[in-house]
């Protein structure tokens, strides 16, 4: 019986069962034509199409058995143009990988989509992985790849953002280990049949008894077709593919199909063209939907070329990057376990089959040649086939029965009661399972339910469910790993240069580095290196446990977490922005810094980083160059404690260095003193300008002051700024600021501080502010440490005088602001040791220094306002006085030889005390006196 | 006869389906089974146009499948059925279905409560009987379980943790053994259970920790358990289905204004949401949302509506009902609920106007009214 023949009965019996089941059979029948259409003409097609399914291990069986009996010249495959050099580097690579394309640069794609990546993943169980194999081993076979460059991905439609979207919506990563090996990045994959028309997808499996296309398609069309002979395999796949193009595909989705398939016609014709090949000579791989094509360019008997389009300016690096089972289930939505299970059936079906697949690490040629099934075929009619269920092997019984004893075992090591009692029950359990759900042998899907169902109870007892354990056991997720000649040179340098460090770095698992520089000094380099990477990354590829990268630290020994096995694709991905790891930090710092909403503190960070990590010298004299003119271009004081901090510590850094400062830092100095001076007055005045703010500019002037005078700069600078800034309204938490800059350069004194501060303690009204004031002074210390006694002293009488149901409020907040400043709090506490005991006993005939200050300073300034008027006029009449002195019994001195105007700075000596006490003690003749030497003196003059 | 019946049990009320299954039936069945699984599944879930069936079965239960297959499959093995979830997720109404459309007899069952002893269990006797005619098979008063076994039908245990650890463990002979031995007899004192026979018990997970099941009698259970219905559309066919169910009782049908159950779902949906969010008991509400209180409310308001109302069912009757139901701790529950409608609620109401504002009002009537 011919093909034909066989179509026909089909066509036939599709057209009677379309009579029978529709209303208006016409639309029905037409659609069931279409097919049987379909199949006709893959078959009349002199161009070999070879239709294939995703991850389907049938189609890379029969891919296997068709190139060892009939190796064609020349291989199409449905994949991205543009990827085909990089299969030449699979060689050395562990599957499963992926094929990456990656784009950082482009003038037509959003910038907030930037940068872009495009992964094709590829397992060994794929007819497109058995052909690339073979054609790598066999020169004589050309391998093209003809479908549309990645380029047109981005272009034809919009489709890609949703595909994003949803793998950024999605949790799933947390809960499985490497599912996010590709990162976010948008899938193609060769034979994409998954129906994207929900209405039908919910009506098949439901129809089906099956929850996911993948399991449907592994019941009903896998199993059936994985023995079938080679035309009966095309015919089945191009029927389901024809069936799935045209009612499963939304009408979105068609339409780019269709422009592939034109673009992948169009290829094919131009390089058979170009190389004289005949049709019968090739082999055309591609997904069983896009047989079904309507495309005009369909089929080598047709002339028409489709005008291809032009590229945009995306600028594409391509590269291989490891993938996992886990990946390309969460990449393409199937349901987890699909991958490893079509792996599982691979294996089990090569050794039923005694075939040998093609393999890259032994391109050995088999010893016996199967023949193709055809020979053997016995003739029977399609429709019949497509009727019959699969044959199962006593191969799969026996596999059923490993299963439900491994499972119980796997179930028993992770803390679950189970027995053999629970490994008959599973296998009756699936069994039941299967019949009722209409299959003559359990599926895996029915043994893991059947599982579940007898060893899950009402809790977890350890980490694994059993839906979990049962993945496991079906093939668990594996890893793929890219060989190191397929790495970017960026990442082999990294390899060779961490190679003193004698860790394996292709393992997935942690590995523990431990370095020494006293005996092996040339690790030093590693650590650099590592250093740069935990830069990069933070902790996710390397990660330091003991050790750390400070300015003019010189490490002893270190040790690190390395995962760089685990995390290839990130090292890999660097190599698409440079071809050393500095160039990569270089241009990653110079973005930084040079970046539009970049600050000056953010250009200094950068510039003390690329010192951190040795990048250049110029690179550093670059960015901090860059900071400089960030800096005066700035208007707040927002980053003046962080620029504050790292210019310091520069200085003292370079200072330890044999070429001491660089030019730029010293620019730097004199350019933050001129601009944060100019800057005291409105910073002081302005409400949203906070303290700590001020507190940095204030650091940065007076701790660089002595450089920066060296420098050229002007100390009347901060003097006008310190006028101006006394001249505006001072908040309570600035005034301990400006005053202690003030007392810093000689224009107030303690005292009258003192003064102002017991008016504050002493007036109840005004002890809400008291903290903020406090916080001025505490911040002060940053630039004038000498303040630290004067704070210990007003803290002190803060805590002395106020009463304890305020202080106990302000406590806390107190607590948490002093905190806020630690490194100020060493001078503080320095100072309070050594004025107050360090002995309880101590503190019995303890007084405070300033206490005893006051006494003396109380004694001499004690004086009312007559007195002091009195003694005016003592002064101004000699004659007078030296009367009364006589009189008195004192001997003149002083009034007599002292000038008018220093009567006021006079020096309290024993004799004015002297004159005090005897003058308050009369005070009424004193008053009298007074009176009289006034009016006297008036009436004389 | 079956007029006068409050609540008929799932195989009278759905004799007729059940019979046609059984006719067309032509599958290998486990022994004593009136219906192959495959049947019994879709009495359960519903017929298909795939299933070829002349008379459309309707759907009874509305979730996964998977869940149903595998009971299924449970009964026919030798290990009994415990299906376990939250209250109201339709543990009892799915061993009813099973044990009706497997052995066409949901009858016999067990209430599991802290009084339960082993004697409801296995068997009592009949004291009078006892004094007459001394301890014999004719004096003995089997319990629902024993008859069941006699039967080989399905026996039925509802809220097994409720029940203490010993009066629990005196299935384990029984599940395993499958005989029930009476000491008390000299000889015929043993009842074997007949082929086709089974248990399907029910538990509460909200329970768990109160009676937990001894290791021994956890492995003659499967345990499957029945989530909690998330899935809006599938909420809204449970909903409708059991309401209608319910109100036949009263013998009048009635008509759910689409937009009416929408509110409805929402409103429950948001207090699950602040339900999971709440750090504490007080500042959670004492009912366990289920997809069952929601029945329970729904019908309430029609009822209300039918029979002191308008006639038709108004957002704000089914605000008061809602209210009314989910309010059962004062004042804690009342301080939940007033919190959540004067933001989620009023905020619905302001966007979506609607029966949304009806429905505010009905609710802050309703709250007014009980702290009063």
């Amino acid at each position: 019986m011919t093909d034909t023949e066989t179509l026909s009965l089909l066509d036939e019996q599709l057209l009677s069962a379309a009579q029978a089941f529709a209303e208006d059979a016409s639309s029905l029948s037409n659609l069931l034509t279409r097919f049987v259409q379909d199949v006709e003409r893959a078959m009349r097609e002199p161009l070999d199409i070879f239709p294939v399914c995703h991850h389907s291990p049938a189609s890379a069986l029969h891919m296997v058995r068709r190139l060892q009996t009939q190796p064609p010249k020349v291989i199409y495959m449905e994949l991205c143009e543009d990827m085909r050099p990089l299969i030449e580097n699979l060689r050395d690579c562990k599957l499963p990988v992926a094929l990456q394309a990656f784009a950082a640069e482009s003038g037509t794609l959003p910038p907030e989509a930037l940068p872009v990546m495009v992964v094709a993943p590829l397992t060994e169980a794929s007819a497109e992985y058995q052909a690339i194999a073979y054609c790598l081993t066999h020169p004589e076979t050309e391998l093209v790849f003809v479908d549309r460059a990645v380029d047109y991905i981005f272009q034809w439609d919009d489709d890609w953002k949703r595909d994003l979207e949803q793998l950024e919506a999605e949790d799933e990563i947390g809960e499985r280990e490497n599912a996010g090996l590709h990162g976010t990045a948008v899938g193609v994959t060769i034979g994409e049949l998954m129906p994207t028309f929900d209405e039908f997808l919910h009506f098949l499996l439901r129809n089906s008894n099956t929850r996911y296309f993948a399991e449907w398609w592994d019941q009903y069309v896998e199993r059936t077709i994985i023995n079938a002979d080679y035309p009966t395999y095309k015919q089945v796949m191009v029927l389901v593919g024809s069936l799935l193009r045209h009612l499963g595909r939304r009408a979105e989705d068609t339409q780019v199909d269709l422009l592939r398939e034109r673009y992948m016609w169009t290829r094919i014709k131009q390089h058979m063209h170009q190389h004289a090949i005949q049709p019968n000579e090739a082999m055309y791989v591609c997904g069983a939907a896009h047989v079904g094509s309507e495309a005009e360019e369909f089929g080598t008997s047709s002339s028409v070329i489709w005008d291809l389009p032009t590229y945009t300016d995306t600028r594409w690096l391509y590269g291989l990057i490891p993938s996992s089972f886990a990946a390309i289930e969460r990449q393409f939505s199937h349901p987890a376990g699909t991958v490893s299970l079509a792996e599982s059936t691979w294996d089990k079906t090569l050794k039923a089959e005694k075939l040998k697949p093609f393999d890259l690490k032994r391109p050995d040629i088999p010893n016996h040649k199967p023949t193709l099934r055809e020979m053997t075929r016995n003739p029977h009619v399609l429709s019949e086939f497509l009727t019959q269920a699969p044959a199962y092997s006593a191969a799969d019984k026996e596999q059923l029965l490993q299963w439900c004893i491994q499972i119980v075992a796997l179930a028993r090591k992770n803390g679950y009661l189970a027995s053999t009692a629970d490994s008959i029950a599973i296998y009756e359990t699936s069994m039941l399972l299967a019949h009722m759900r209409n299959r003559h042998h359990p599926t895996p899907y029915d043994f893991q339910d059947a599982a579940i169902t007898c060893l899950e109870k009402d809790h977890t007892p350890k980490k694994r469910t059993v839906a979990h354990l049962c993945q496991i056991l079906l093939g668990g997720d594996r890893v793929g790993t890219v060989g190191y000649a397929s790495l970017p040179p960026l990442a082999q340098d990294i390899y060779d240069r961490l190679a003193p460090l004698e860790v394996d770095l292709f393992a997935k698992t942690n590995q523990r580095a431990l370095m020494d520089f006293k005996t092996r000094p040339e690790q030093r380099t590693c650590s650099d290196i590592l250093w740069k990477l935990h830069y990069l990354f933070g902790n996710l590829v390397v990660r330091p446990i003991v050790g750390e990268r400070k300015l003019a630290h010189m490490p002893i020994q270190e040790s690190w977490d390395i995962l760089i096995g685990k995390h290839q694709r990130e090292i890999i991905q660097l190599g698409y922005e440079g071809v050393t790891l500095e160039q990569v930090l270089e241009q990653r710092m110079k973005a930084m810094a040079f970046a539009e909403d970049a600050t000056a503190a953010i250009a200094l960070r950068t510039a003390e980083d690329a010192l951190l990590y040795r990048i250049s010298p110029r690179l550093v004299r670059e960015l901090g160059l860059h900071s400089i003119t960030l800096l005066s271009q700035e208007t707040s004081a927002t980053d003046a404690p962080d620029i504050f901090q790292r210019a310091r510590r520069l200085v003292h850094y370079y200072r330890t260095q044999p070429n001491g400062l660089p030019d730029w830092l010293e620019q730097l100095i004199a350019t933050g003193y001129a601009h944060y001076a100019a800057m005291l007055p409105q910073a002081f005045a302005d409400t949203g300008t906070r303290p700590e703010q001020i507190a940095g500019m204030l650091g940065f002037i007076f701790t660089l002051e002595s450089l920066a005078l060296a420098l050229g700069c002007q100390r009347d600078q901060l003097m006008l700024g310190l006028q101006g800034a006394a001249q505006s309204e001072i908040t309570p938490d600035k005034l301990g600021l400006l005053w202690a800059s003030e007392w810093l350069l000689g224009l107030r004194d303690i005292t009258s501080m003192r003064t102002f501060l017991t008016q504050t303690i002493n007036d109840t009204l005004r002890w809400p502010t008291l903290p903020q004031y406090l916080n001025g002074f505490v911040l002060a210390l940053n630039f004038a440490p000498g303040m630290a006694r004067f704070v210990v002293e007003l803290l002190s009488h803060i805590f002395g005088s106020v009463t304890d149901s305020t202080l106990l409020m302000w406590l806390p907040s107190l607590i948490l602001q002093l905190r806020q400043h630690q490194p100020l709090l060493q001078p503080l506490i320095k100072e309070a040791s050594v004025l107050f005991p360090l002995t309880l006993q101590g503190f019995a005939s303890w007084q405070a220094p300033w206490n005893k200050q006051m006494e003396v300073s109380a004694n001499a300034t004690a004086i009312s306002l007559g007195i002091e008027e009195t003694r005016h006029q003592l002064f101004t009449t000699p004659a007078v006085t030296t009367s009364i002195a006589a009189w008195l019994g004192i001997t003149p001195q002083i009034w007599l030889t002292s000038d008018k105007s220093d009567i006021a700075s006079l020096p309290s000596n024993t004799h004015n005390q002297e004159i005090n006490m005897i003058l308050q003690t009369y005070s009424e003749s004193t008053l009298a006196l007074a009176d009289y030497l006034t009016n006297g003196a008036s009436a004389r003059g | 006869m079956s007029d006068n019946i409050l609540r008929l049990p799932a195989e009278a009320k759905y004799a007729d389906e059940l019979n046609f299954l059984a006719t067309v039936d032509r599958g290998q069945r486990p022994a004593n089974w009136r219906l192959t699984p495959r049947m019994v599944r879709i009495f359960v879930l519903g017929s298909t146009p795939a299933d070829k069936l002349a008379y459309p079965i309707a759907q009874k239960w509305f979730g996964d499948p998977a869940i149903i297959e595998r009971a299924i499959v449970t009964l026919a093995s030798d290990r009994g059925l415990l299906l376990i979830g939250d209250p109201g997720t339709g543990k009892s109404w799915l061993a009813e279905l099973l044990a009706a459309a497997i052995c066409g007899n949901s009858t016999y069952v067990v209430q599991g409560t802290a009084g339960t002893t082993e004697d409801q269990i296995k068997y009592s006797w009949n004291v009078a009987l006892v004094i007459a005619a001394g301890q014999s098979l004719n004096s003995l008063i089997p319990s629902p379980i024993m008859t069941a076994m006699q039967q080989g039908a399905m026996g039925r245990f509802e809220e097994l943790t409720r029940c203490t650890s010993d009066v629990q463990d005196a299935l384990i002979s029984i599940m395993s053994e499958k005989y029930v031995s009476i000491p008390e007899l000299k000889e015929d004192n043993t009842i074997f259970a007949r082929s086709g026979f089974n248990l399907i018990a029910t538990a509460n997970s909200r329970d768990r920790g109160v009676n937990d099941l001894s290791s021994a009698l956890k492995r003659r259970f499967n345990f499957v358990h029945i989530p909690i219905v998330t899935n809006k559309k599938q909420e809204r066919e449970i909903i409708l289905f059991r309401t209608q169910e319910l109100l036949q009782r009263q013998s009048f049908s009635v008509n759910v204004p689409p937009t009416l159950l929408d509110v409805l779902l929402q409103t429950f949906a948001d207090l699950r949401e602040v339900s999971n969010a709440a750090t504490s008991e007080d500042t959670r509400l004492e009912s366990a949302l289920s997809t069952a209180e929601q029945i329970g409310v729904l019908e309430d308001a029609v009822l209300y509506s039918n029979y002191f109302g308008e006639s038709h069912l108004t957002a704000r009757l089914v605000a008061r009902s809602l209210v009314g139901t989910l309010v059962r701790r004062l004042p804690e529950d009342i301080a939940v609920m007033s919190k959540f409608w004067n933001s989620v609620v009023a905020k619905r109401s302001e966007e979506q106007q609607g029966d949304w504002q009806e429905f505010l009002v009905g609710g802050q009537e309703a709250m007014r009214t009980i702290q009063k």
